[in-house]
């Protein structure tokens, strides 16, 4: 219960974007009912879901944006590379707003690209925090954490969190986080000897969570000094951050900062006397974006830049392509591992489960339009189909729709379909694929929602007219009643069911955490000049070590080439095993 | 009746199989040291001496072996890389009643022919069996709606009007459908066959009765092979200015022999594994003066020769050889690529329990999310019923797991060639084989364990069960799509480079292909493409999507 309580607050969050702030106090309430059985990580799973939109679609859309630059919206991105000083000059009220903007329309090129989760979900993994919000209690002082004084215990006051006395539960935290991040425990084994990261300084800007921690105390325990900031004003767990604060870390953050704060923080992170970052490791660009502009010296002796958001990756692109990137940067986002576990294996769990939360409803038997069958469209009728749902698909391209039929789908359009069927699901990226006309055919209470992308899928504004009664009956389901009585049930306003009716696992995020760990090790060690002043993707090898590092989670035994056969295959017996352009 | 005709089938493979076992393993010896080269760039030292070991010169008894081996070379370099199904399937529906015996036995190169219409520019077996291959034909063209309604959709513009092809492929009713389509199209074709077992006699007449210049027939000798080739080419009053190639011979062949016919080409079209390799080889010794596209690496295609086929010739093959009942079998499949994928999800759906081997950590994690164990051959080896192998490695069964195998156990190759379980290992006098059925060994060991080995290690695919005309019409559509494209790309689009067809080709291919579904595809509204900025008919995905 208590989830979907703090899913509909951070779906509120999304809309509104900044405004909204105060909504997220009410948190601590849901985490009451969260608290009991669902460990931390779920929970924090669930807060990821405003993120997630924001994020946009994975690795497609940097090059899919720099095609279609018309687009008025995308004045984000230019205004990076032509505005100078955009940053000091801009409303800094905006600039995250901008951000968000940016990302929305990221998003539309590709279908696929749906926003990188792993950005969406560590905010939602923010909120679990709300689970943690017993221990913040409201009683805390309000002065803003800039103006305190505060001090571990080992004397060092060189950060700025809410609370450092809330360090142990955030260690309990991290803990708990710890175990469902095996293959980052044993990165951390393998790599400790050598050190990979001596000599790394990394300044970094991503969701402060329990798998952030994770990701941190790995950096420094391979020998890397992090100093860090959050890249979202909301999703920051403040016992975390006093974890890492009481464990050593340089850490300015909180939950509820203002934009001002926002690049307060970053400030901090990067300028501090006799200390120099020659690594960065950024999740949405803003932390790239300032140095670029405000500290251009220090940018030049930067050694790599990892970016894993879509957003990001889509400013670092257009740098490149403006000639001022002066810096190799690692693409995290693209990596084949963590797309199909953003997109095809964690939405083929959310979608029953989402569906479940909200409405209860028996898949044996019903009838479901899955419209569109992209990664996100195939794990959807995956699922329902081992449920023993009669699935239909509807798809613009050619190749996926016969992919569906060899599949098993029947293949139609929505008009066919739309009075029979009992579900509707919306995967596209596309916008007004449901449309009013489609909803007024549909027969009483068929089930409406989108797994896709942002809230344009289903028409949700048509619905707001006089003749139609709404009618909440719980948190993210809402009656649309038609004059004749008939019910459609709408999930979580047409936004994106995943994110605010179902949780994401830590299993997901420890993927996209060991890779970014591992693009850090491979520019920071690179020999001069095998990267050069460009955006790459990481290489295929490295992707192969991720995906290998969490096969023990379910005890799989990876066969190894003898050297006969690698000699026979032509390839080394380490890997890496494909060609790139192979297609998994 | 089929299985018999998968026997005939059997022993032409066999005895080309065994030719190039013992002749190739020098070259494929040489040609793994290039493999390597390969990955990394290859120099030109290793270019020349590739392009020297096909030199026309040679005695011609061994160039079709030579090919061979070079086909067996080229499937290493990607797992995926099986040889081009349609090569080898063609193969296998030929011999239902081609030729008896009781056909004259006099070379057809030594017959005068004559067609109705009184052309005698053609080389068939025996012109009389038109009637019969016109048959077959029409029913091939039932299956091939898709290049029906190409021919259709195309017929009143005439996209090849003007274009002069010459084509090397199989000559079966399926290629049949895709000549007579290239002609209601506008184009002249000449045609002989790429494999010298694999020509369908009856379709051949037929064709020629049609009027196409065709010159092939079974059982063609080397020599008559580089003959048909020739005559193809060469003819007075007619240049080709397109090359439909299989296997790459007949481009070699104008290449070397005539090459100011070559220069004029405008475009060349490929479709297997091979003569992709062949010219991206030429392309990087600059050598390569025409455009060429590789139709083998289409997705479409792609997806239907590994992942499609296979999922289903599986469970097929297997029947077919042993009646074995899935329902709780534990089965073991080596490779979880394309073609693992395949077998395991038919497997799964029959209810066996399927275990994955697996070499790529990628692949492997994908195996476990979709729910199989991933395990080492080794752990499991005494428990399993049924081996399949689909690595396109070699040696991934070798006799001391052969040796550890329960009574009864079902051992087969989906994968690539013959390598992948040692067979040669089981050749041992201790061992007793006992053939079955055909295509179905017993091997029986002093105590009595018998394992149960499918077409002698060879492809269970295309040895054990039949490929499906729809497999061939995504192929044939693919290569009439290419042709039409490449020659009708205005100057300059295409240069002196092998191309990937594009993507909007691709993806028109499979809509033709949706009819046969009734599937019905949706259309984007303008507002939605301009949201999505795309064109309304495509393409609709990136170059790199993964599909």
């Amino acid at each position: 219960m208590s989830v979907q309580v703090v899913a509909a607050k951070m779906a509120e969050v999304e809309l509104k974007d900044v405004p909204s702030g105060k909504d997220l106090s009410a948190g601590p309430s849901l985490s009451a009912g969260k608290g009991l059985g669902k460990s931390e990580a779920t929970s924090t799973s669930t807060a990821a879901s405003p993120t997630a939109e924001s994020t946009g679609n994975p690795g497609k859309m940097p090059q899919a944006s720099a095609l279609k630059r018309t687009d008025p919206q995308q004045n984000g991105g230019e205004a990076f590379v032509n505005r100078d000083g955009t940053v000091a000059e801009a409303p800094r009220m905006k600039k995250i707003q901008f951000a968000d903007q940016k990302q929305e329309f990221n998003k539309r090129p590709s279908k696929i690209g749906r926003r990188s989760l792993s950005r969406s979900i560590s905010q939602s993994s923010t909120d679990s925090y709300s689970s943690a919000a017993s221990y913040t209690d409201s009683s805390d002082d309000e002065t803003s954490p800039r103006d305190k004084q505060q001090k571990n215990s080992k004397g060092n006051g060189d950060f700025c969190i809410k609370n450092i006395k809330q360090a142990e539960f955030g260690r309990r935290e991290i803990e708990i986080a710890e175990q469902e991040m095996p293959a980052l425990m044993a990165l951390r084994k393998r790599a400790q000897g050598e050190k990979p990261l001596a000599g790394a300084k990394v300044v970094g800007c991503t969701h402060i969570t329990a798998q952030t921690a994770v990701l941190m105390e790995t950096l420094s325990a391979l020998g890397a000094q992090c100093r860090w900031a959050a890249c979202n004003i909301y999703s920051t767990q403040n016992e975390v951050a006093a974890a890492l604060a009481e464990g050593g870390f340089s850490v300015f953050a909180w939950k509820g900062e203002s934009e001002d704060d926002f690049w307060w923080c970053i400030d901090r992170c990067v300028n501090v006397e006799g200390w120099q970052p020659n690594m960065i490791l950024d999740d949405g660009g803003d932390l790239t974006h300032w140095i670029y502009k405000k500290y251009p010296n220090m940018f030049k002796k930067i050694k790599g830049i990892v970016e894993e958001s879509v957003t990001g990756v889509h400013r670092l692109y257009q740098l490149s392509k403006a000639g001022k990137l002066c810096v190799p940067a690692m693409n995290v986002n693209d990596s084949v591992t963590k797309q199909k576990f953003d997109n095809l294996y964690c939405c083929r769990e959310s979608i029953l489960d989402g569906l479940k939360r909200t409405t209860d409803v028996m898949f044996g038997g019903k009838q479901v339009v899955v419209c569109g069958y992209g990664e996100v469209g195939k794990g959807c009728c995956a699922a329902l189909k081992a449920m023993g749902s009669i699935v239909y698909v509807t798809e613009i391209d050619p190749i996926c729709a016969l992919q569906a039929c060899m599949d098993g789908f029947r293949l139609v359009k929505l008009n066919e379909v739309i009075r029979q069927v009992d579900i509707v699901i919306t995967c596209t990226g596309n916008k007004n694929v449901v449309v009013r006309e489609n909803l007024d055919r549909m027969k009483n209470g068929c089930i409406v929602c989108n797994m896709g992308h942002s809230n344009t899928e289903i028409d949700v504004a048509s619905l707001r007219t006089p003749e139609l009664t709404w009618e909440r009956v719980r948190s993210q389901v809402d009656h649309v009643i038609w004059p004749d009585g008939k019910r459609i049930v709408l999930l979580a306003e047409g936004r994106l069911l995943n994110l605010s009716c179902s949780t994401v696992p830590t299993f997901v995020l420890s993927i996209t955490a060991t890779t970014q760990a591992l693009a850090l090790i491979e520019l920071y060690n690179a020999p001069e000049g095998r990267y050069k002043q460009d955006v790459y993707l990481l290489p295929k090898k490295m992707d192969e070590y991720v995906a290998s590092l969490h096969l023990p989670t379910f005890d799989a035994h990876l066969t190894e080439l003898s050297d006969e056969q690698a000699k026979y295959l032509g390839l080394n017996k380490n890997g890496p095993f494909k060609p790139n352009y192979y297609r998994y």
